[in-house]
């Protein structure tokens, strides 16, 4: 299918989310502020959840109260997120191919990215990524040479920095915001940050 | 680097009680642990008295957890010599072997403790956490339903058992939190759990099981958010099913409309403006016409 960039403030914010919590499973959702059409620009993400992750009630409130939001932003919700608790294992779980299944009912061109946790240390130079798009009804391995990551260099670097600095624990997801609603799952703060970290260059949001 | 102690202005009195309440409160927060028992440890031991022991321990734990090896290992060497035959110390060297990924070494080790020792669930655990760190979840499923059965009760691995099982079967699930929802009536958090479980299953049984649940872990605790909209949403499927009689639809109206009075009262509370509150309603009442995920 067609090509897929991934942002610096995205990339960011879902490993920072996979740091907050190491020993959990953690899921979020991808967005989108560019129009239809052409690449998908994931220009956003919303973490979601960190525990029971398979439980549906947390899960349908989640992406309800993002798609309202989204609606008011003028954002859409291109795909799903997770990373596993098991990090010898990256495979997406029953649980993430059926929110992925759910998305790309209103999203052609959704995305399921599943972070390698085995692949996050700073020895690694690559993306600790792998992204699947649906064919067919089913979810196969997108092609490298279609995944985008402008300014690769510079994201990895503001991430290891921001999580040097103790900035993951400024990180929201419906989770935390669920157990206290005074914090804020739009990120706008770590947003605001992370714009302040990057080059106008990295910055397409 | 400045010292915890010169940080938050803490002598070794408050830090070593700190310890002891995390330890008490069974808190994983790994990364506080080490950095106040790394210090203790190293500037104020012959204060200690007997209470380094259990410090080392909890040290060394907290250590595996954030990769400090060398901490771990000199923890565990301190305990190693004072305690040379120890269950319990043997148990924390199978521990640092789990760290470093060494499972059939640190499976030995259990071995040898359960050899000595068939009661050591201790040990039985451990090795149910290898399985599971390796990602074979249904040997960590079946090794713990054999736990279970022999009557070894102990809530933890009930816990863990039911997260396990959530992954796999959602009836099982159910099953586990309705033990531990016997054994600690007044937990809301496990009240809460078993009605997801039960909205998960779908079907309108359970949808009123888990509105009851929901509305009694709100008994319980009315701050818990998540039963609240849990309730808003049990309900509302409920008043919206064609199979339900006028008056189980008018009580369920009833029923969310509270819970949605509760739900915009609280993000009123929370500063967040009536703005922020008519969308959070409107997009529950959105969700039930249309992504409707099952998991089952």
């Amino acid at each position: 299918m067609g090509e897929v960039e991934l942002s610096c403030r995205a990339y960011i914010k879902m490993f920072l989310h996979s740091c907050l919590f190491p020993r959990c499973s953690i899921n979020g959702l991808l967005l989108s502020s560019s129009p239809a059409g052409g690449a998908v620009c994931v220009t956003d993400c919303v973490p979601m959840l960190h525990s029971h992750l398979p439980l549906a009630p947390i899960t349908q409130l989640a992406l309800t109260q993002v798609d309202v939001w989204c609606s008011q932003t003028q954002q859409r919700i291109v795909g799903y997120y997770q990373a596993n608790a098991c990090v010898s294992d990256s495979s997406p779980t029953q649980c993430a191919l059926k929110i992925a299944d759910k998305i790309a009912e209103q999203f052609d061109n959704a995305v399921l990215l599943m972070l390698d946790g085995g692949k996050m240390s700073p020895d690694y130079r690559v993306p600790p990524i792998v992204m699947y798009e649906r064919k067919d009804s089913r979810w196969m391995l997108k092609d490298k040479h279609t995944i985008m990551l402008r300014q690769w260099e510079e994201t990895r670097a503001i991430a290891s920095q921001m999580l040097e600095s103790g900035d993951h624990m400024l990180l929201v997801d419906f989770d935390s915001h669920l157990d206290d609603i005074t914090k804020d799952w739009t990120n706008q703060k770590l947003n605001t940050k992370i714009a302040e970290l990057a080059s106008p260059a990295n910055g397409n949001i | 680097m400045a010292s915890i102690s010169e940080m938050y202005d803490v002598g070794w009195e408050e830090m070593r009680d700190k310890l002891r309440k995390w330890r008490e409160d069974n808190c994983r927060n790994s990364e506080q642990i080490v950095d106040v028992g790394e210090e203790l440890i190293s500037e104020h031991a012959s204060k200690l008295g007997d209470d380094i022991w259990i410090i080392y321990e909890q040290v060394m734990i907290a250590a595996l957890d954030c990769s400090r090896d060398d901490l771990a290992l000199t923890c565990l060497q301190e305990l190693r010599k004072q305690f040379p035959d120890s269950h319990r110390v043997k148990r924390l060297s199978g521990m640092r072997l789990e760290a470093l990924e060494r499972y059939d070494e640190a499976n030995k080790h259990y071995d040898a403790i359960l050899q000595d020792d068939p009661t050591n669930t201790a040990a039985r655990k451990r090795k149910i956490s290898i399985l599971k760190a390796q990602g074979k979840s249904t040997e960590a499923i079946r090794e713990l339903n054999e736990y279970l059965e022999q009557r070894l009760y102990c809530c933890s691995s009930q816990r863990k058992s039911r997260g396990e099982r959530i992954i796999s079967h959602y009836g099982k699930a159910a099953f586990c939190l309705e033990e531990l929802m016997m054994t600690n009536p007044h937990n809301h958090l496990y009240c809460e759990q078993y009605a997801e479980v039960k909205y998960t299953q779908g079907g309108l049984e359970n949808l009123e099981l888990s509105r009851k649940y929901f509305a009694q872990a709100l008994r319980l605790n009315n701050r818990n958010m998540r039963a609240l909209f849990g309730l808003y949403m049990s309900a509302s499927h409920i008043a919206a099913s064609p199979k339900v009689s006028a008056k189980v639809k008018k009580d369920n109206v009833k029923y969310a409309a509270w819970a949605a009075t509760q739900i915009n009262r609280a993000y009123k509370l929370a500063g967040r403006g009536t703005k922020e509150n008519k969308c959070s309603m409107k997009a529950v009442e959105e969700m039930l016409e249309s992504m409707q995920i099952t998991m089952s």
